[in-house]
């Protein structure tokens, strides 16, 4: 399987982005179409704890505080101040990414446990904030009629597809910050200090600087994530943003497979579509997620699909250049 | 799989015991993404009542051509708060079950079908599209929190689909649209209700507020603050102290200091009943002359088993009293007990209510186009056990008040 | 009783809420004991603590309706939630060491099994809030304008001495040696002749019972059971033990306190809304200026 899935790589995810891409054209019900792109508001927010807990070893059980704050900063700023969405969703954004990095500096002291209870803490005051600021955010009473992202005087609805398409362009677009974080050096920095903290400092690694900026990405793309959420529901309140959700976060990331971004879609797709066909399960559904969360600890903690890329590694683009050109040198000199 | 794994473990070397492990992970994944996908395709085929035992679809085929006429109720039927949503469909079912032995509506049976929400709006906006998209449904009874009915309202009006909330308590809800109806008094009147109870009845100047965290109990509080300011302005009663608490937290006790070092000698707590048992016990503890006024959705068997003796003396204003002499009304509780194995509650009976109104006006339209029944709706009066219903014109209904008081643990209907 | 010990100055109120706070905190104290026992010897942070204590406060409500005394009752709930435990335990988390395992994957099996838990509860119990008997109602006694309840006094009581006969078995039994010995270093002990699975049972046993002796104490002072009761309290008395240093009895009595206390103050003059975050609040200021909690050791980073 797994050697099938590297060696036609290339297939594999042409066939999936013309799957994507043609889904809406098959007439699918509208609920089929929702249920989709709930799969993908979860694959950005997983991806996003992905890059803390996965990469850089952090275990964080508060993003459904950056959830909630991306959704609530770019539903105030479209609903007062009528910005367009494209706007809001990156002040949303770079306003989670703030909070993630302010949450990121206990972590220069912390680590293990005291930074997860940290992590908690901070999802619950987020809420109790949420709810008591009333000034702002209106409470309980939570902010309804969330305007639609309006591209060139066309409203993107559920009907038109255009959610749709926008949850594709920016999983799309978290995705590739993903990859090209990890790839950089910075990328190699985080999985440096979840193999070995101590021995990445040795390599002289500033691991705190890492952490914290760690932090501030994962905020950012979960604060994105919120940000899209709030206009695909239409009325957010402080209780959509409950600890359970923190926990379904880290169950897609976890059941997909730590450290892998191929596995964050699956998961969600799995998690998300789930509870809609085990209805017939009724309560037991609850305990059913729980068995998944031990059984997977159990006999596969690296996830479903967390096998690791048999990629050769490969020397930086200049180096090789540097190395041919050495290589032809002593040619010519021989 | 963990079998599976084990059997191979015996017959395998390593390495082929770790490639089928993989393996078998991912066709398990695989074959759980397929039948995710078969089953939200699968769409029109929700849980019926058939699956659920429920008693309605027990009942031999139908006379009638043409297929039953299909009710959802959505409210959360597990999780925190599945003891409504298992009431509301209780009461829908047994209204259901009433029209059915008299042959149903417009000669075809009835069916009610159950939806979850689980309280989350998520949830609740996949299961209105659920129930758009189905195209079978003539009317939903449900959402049961006011912050997941402002999720899902919205889709049920720009689809023309009937929506009557028997809970729903956000101001802004009913406004949503034509087809958003609530068949749950609007707070006005039952805050003032409270307060003449409070003021006229008990002889209480000094009133003191706790209220819970939640739109409902934000609201109320408001409402009563401005009914003190105004409407009750003249009777010399004062607010000595408002208290906003947490929903569900089990200790009020600091609430409770600054309500009693205030000085008030009267409590009206905007809360359900799981905020009114422990407010009276916790108070009582402090100050046993303390009088406590409630509202009605406290009203509830499991207000007085949570609260034991503390609650004797609770007075609230209900619409619905299930201790009534009213035929109708006893006939109803009787049943209701014996097919579910306790009293309805205030907001159980508003599902009944809600169930028989929409049927009425189903029967009145002489079909279960969306846009006739919704007019038939506005037109109907209805004599249901939680009083003459009559919604105005925006979706809100107007209810007579009943006082009921709690007496050695027993509701009583006060003159 | 007449209204004349009304309370009316601003101190009499703090002084009231003082004593609320103290018998909240002795509450939250009761669970972090819990959390504190299993992290000493397994440096695991056990998120299943608080819908174990959930169980146990159930089952004692349950045999309570049967006609063999409260007192019984209690004490059947403390073994059966002991017992529930050490299976969590060998079913689950024993698996995980022997394999191993990261860190991380312990965590989320305690969550896993704590949603499994809690949603049991659910099913069998209903969601709804139920009643649960009166323990050592001699109603109040005033002191001043200061009234106390009796249940909160014999809470505080009770408290202590559980947290005692605790520290007894652990400082003085031999149990109690090889329990300190295997948190110090689980390998040596094992050289030295310490069944250790037979010592981490026991912890876990402990952790049981006293989540469970938690459970109906805090039942017994609020008079209300519910399934999903264990999420709050758990996670407050788990920042509480974090507070006192995780790992340290005195520190989780002391933690306990602080945050029942602090969170009567803060609701007395912040309002109520905000109390459920002032435990946080506290322990991430605390873990800032002191990462390691008022009372824990500093762990040494072997190089």
């Amino acid at each position: 399987m797994e050697s099938f899935c590297e060696k036609y790589k290339l297939p594999i995810w042409a066939a999936a982005a013309v799957i994507l891409l043609g889904l809406p054209l098959l007439g699918l019900s509208q609920y089929l179409i929702r249920i989709f792109i709930m799969i993908g508001i979860y694959s950005m927010l997983a991806l996003g704890l992905n890059l803390l807990t996965g990469y850089t070893g952090q275990v964080s059980l508060g993003h459904a505080g950056f959830f909630a704050i991306g959704a609530y900063v770019s539903s105030l700023m479209s609903i007062n101040l009528g910005c367009s969405f494209i706007i809001s969703f990156i002040a949303g954004a770079l306003i989670t990414a703030l909070c993630g990095f302010l949450l990121g500096l206990p972590t220069m002291r912390l680590s293990g446990s005291y930074l997860t209870i940290v992590t908690l803490g901070f999802g619950e005051i987020v809420k109790m904030v949420l709810l008591n600021w009333t000034d702002v955010t209106n409470g309980p009473m939570g902010l309804k009629n969330i305007p639609k992202p309006n591209l060139f005087g066309l409203d993107l609805t559920l009907a038109n597809n255009g959610l749709y398409y926008l949850m594709l362009l920016l999983v799309l677009l978290v995705s590739a910050v993903c990859v090209v974080l990890i790839r950089s050096k910075t990328g190699r920095a985080f999985i440096a200090i979840k193999d070995d903290e101590l021995a990445a400092t040795m390599m002289g690694i500033h691991t705190s600087r890492f952490k914290i900026l760690s932090f501030a990405f994962s905020a950012g793309i979960a604060g994105l994530a919120g940000a899209f959420y709030a206009p695909v529901i239409g009325f957010i309140d402080p209780n959509t943003f409950v600890f359970d959700v923190s926990t379904l976060i880290i169950s897609i990331v976890i059941l997909g497979g730590m450290g892998t971004m191929r596995g964050m879609y699956l998961g969600a797709a799995i998690l998300i579509a789930f509870p809609e066909v085990a209805r017939f399960l009724m309560d037991w559904r609850f305990v059913v997620y729980g068995l998944v969360l031990v059984v997977m600890m159990r006999f596969r903690p690296q996830g479903l699909l967390g096998w690791k890329s048999q990629m050769p590694y490969k020397l930086p683009k200049l180096t090789r250049i540097a190395l041919e050109e050495r290589k032809a040198q002593r040619a010519a000199e021989a | 799989m963990v079998i599976r794994k084990c059997v191979m473990r015996r017959i395998g070397t390593d390495d082929q015991i770790g490639k089928m492990k993989k393996f078998l992970s991912i066709t398990l994944a695989m074959s759980m993404m397929l039948a995710a996908m078969a089953g939200c395709g699968n769409a029109s085929a929700p849980v019926s009542s058939q699956a659920s035992g429920g008693a309605a679809a027990t009942e031999p085929a139908a006379p009638a051509a043409g297929d039953p006429v299909r009710i959802a109720v959505a409210a959360p039927m597990t999780g925190d708060n599945a003891e409504y949503g298992i009431g509301f469909y209780n009461a829908a079912t047994l209204m259901a079950e009433k029209w059915n032995a008299q042959g149903g509506v417009l000669g075809r049976q009835i069916e009610i079908v159950q939806y979850d929400d689980k309280n989350s709006s998520e949830e609740a906006a996949s299961i209105a599209q659920k129930i758009v998209s189905d195209g079978t449904i003539a009317g939903v009874i449900g959402h049961f929190a006011s912050g997941v009915c402002m999720v899902a309202a919205p889709v049920y009006q720009e689809n023309q689909i009937i929506e009557i909330s028997p809970s729903s308590s956000h101001p802004d809800y009913s406004g949503i649209g034509d087809y958003i109806f609530r068949n749950n008094t609007v707070i006005n009147v039952e805050a003032s209700a409270s307060l003449d109870i409070a003021i006229n009845d008990l002889g209480k100047k000094n009133i003191g507020i706790i209220a819970i965290q939640t739109d409902w109990g934000q609201n109320t509080a408001s409402i009563v603050e401005e009914l003190i300011a105004g409407e009750y302005g003249e009777s010399g009663a004062t607010i000595v102290a408002r208290e906003d608490v947490m929903e569900g937290s089990d200790d009020y006790s600091p609430a409770i200091t600054k309500l009693d070092a205030a000085g008030a000698d009267v409590v009206i707590c905007c809360g359900m009943y799981s905020l009114v048992g422990p407010v009276a016990k916790q108070y009582k503890q402090v100050n046993p002359d303390i009088s406590i006024v409630a509202f009605s959705n406290a009203y509830s068997q499991q207000l007085i088993e949570l609260g034991g003796e503390a609650v004797n003396g609770v007075r609230f204003p209900v619409i619905f009293f299930s201790g009534s002499e009213d035929p109708v009304i006893k006939e109803y509780v009787e049943t209701y007990t014996a097919q579910f194995g306790s009293e309805p509650s205030a907001l159980t009976s508003q599902a009944y209510d809600s169930t028989g109104m929409l049927l009425e006006a189903i029967k009145a339209a002489g079909a279960t186009d969306s846009a006739a029944v919704k007019d038939e709706l506005y037109k109907l009066n209805y004599p249901g056990v939680t009083g003459d219903t009559q919604f105005d014109e925006i979706g809100d209904v107007h209810k007579a008040f009943v006082k009921v008081e709690i007496q050695d643990g027993k509701f009583v209907e006060l003159t | 009783m007449l209204r004349s010990s009304r309370i009316s100055t601003v101190t009499t109120v703090v002084i009231q809420q003082l004593f609320n706070g103290l018998a909240l905190g002795m509450a939250y104290a009761l669970i972090a004991v819990g959390y504190s026992l299993v992290f000493g010897i397994l440096r695991l942070t056990n998120f299943s603590h608080g819908s174990i204590y959930a169980f146990g406060a159930h089952m004692a409500v349950s045999f309570a309706g049967f006609q063999f005394g409260l007192f019984f009752a209690i004490v059947l709930a403390i073994i059966l939630t002991g017992i529930l435990d050490i299976l969590v335990d060998k079913a689950a988390l024993a698996p995980l060491r022997k394999k191993n395992s990261m860190p991380i994957a312990s965590l989320i099996t305690t969550i896993g099994i704590s949603q499994i838990i809690q949603n049991l509860l659910t099913i069998f119990y209903g969601s709804q809030r139920r009643s649960f008997p009166a323990l050592f109602d001699f109603g109040m006694i005033s002191i001043g304008s200061i009234q106390i309840h009796s249940t909160q006094l014999m809470m505080c009581v009770v408290s202590l001495i559980l947290l005692l006969v605790l520290t007894t078995i652990i400082e003085k039994t031999k149990i109690g040696l090889a329990m300190r010995a295997t948190e110090q270093n689980t390998k040596a002990a094992n050289l030295m002749g310490i069944n250790v699975n037979f010592v981490i049972s026991v912890t876990f046993f402990l952790t049981g019972a006293s989540a469970a002796i938690a459970g109906s104490l805090i039942s017994g002072y609020y008079q209300i059971v519910y399934p999903t009761m264990g999420f709050m309290a758990g996670l407050k008395a788990f920042a509480a033990a974090i507070l006192g240093g995780i790992g340290s009895l005195p520190g989780a009595v002391i933690g306990g306190l602080v945050v029942g206390v602090s969170e009567s103050l803060g609701a007395t003059f912040l309002g109520s809304t905000y109390r459920d975050s002032i435990a946080f609040i506290i322990l991430i200021i605390v873990l800032i200026v002191r990462p390691t909690g008022l009372f824990g050791k500093k762990a040494i980073t072997k190089v």
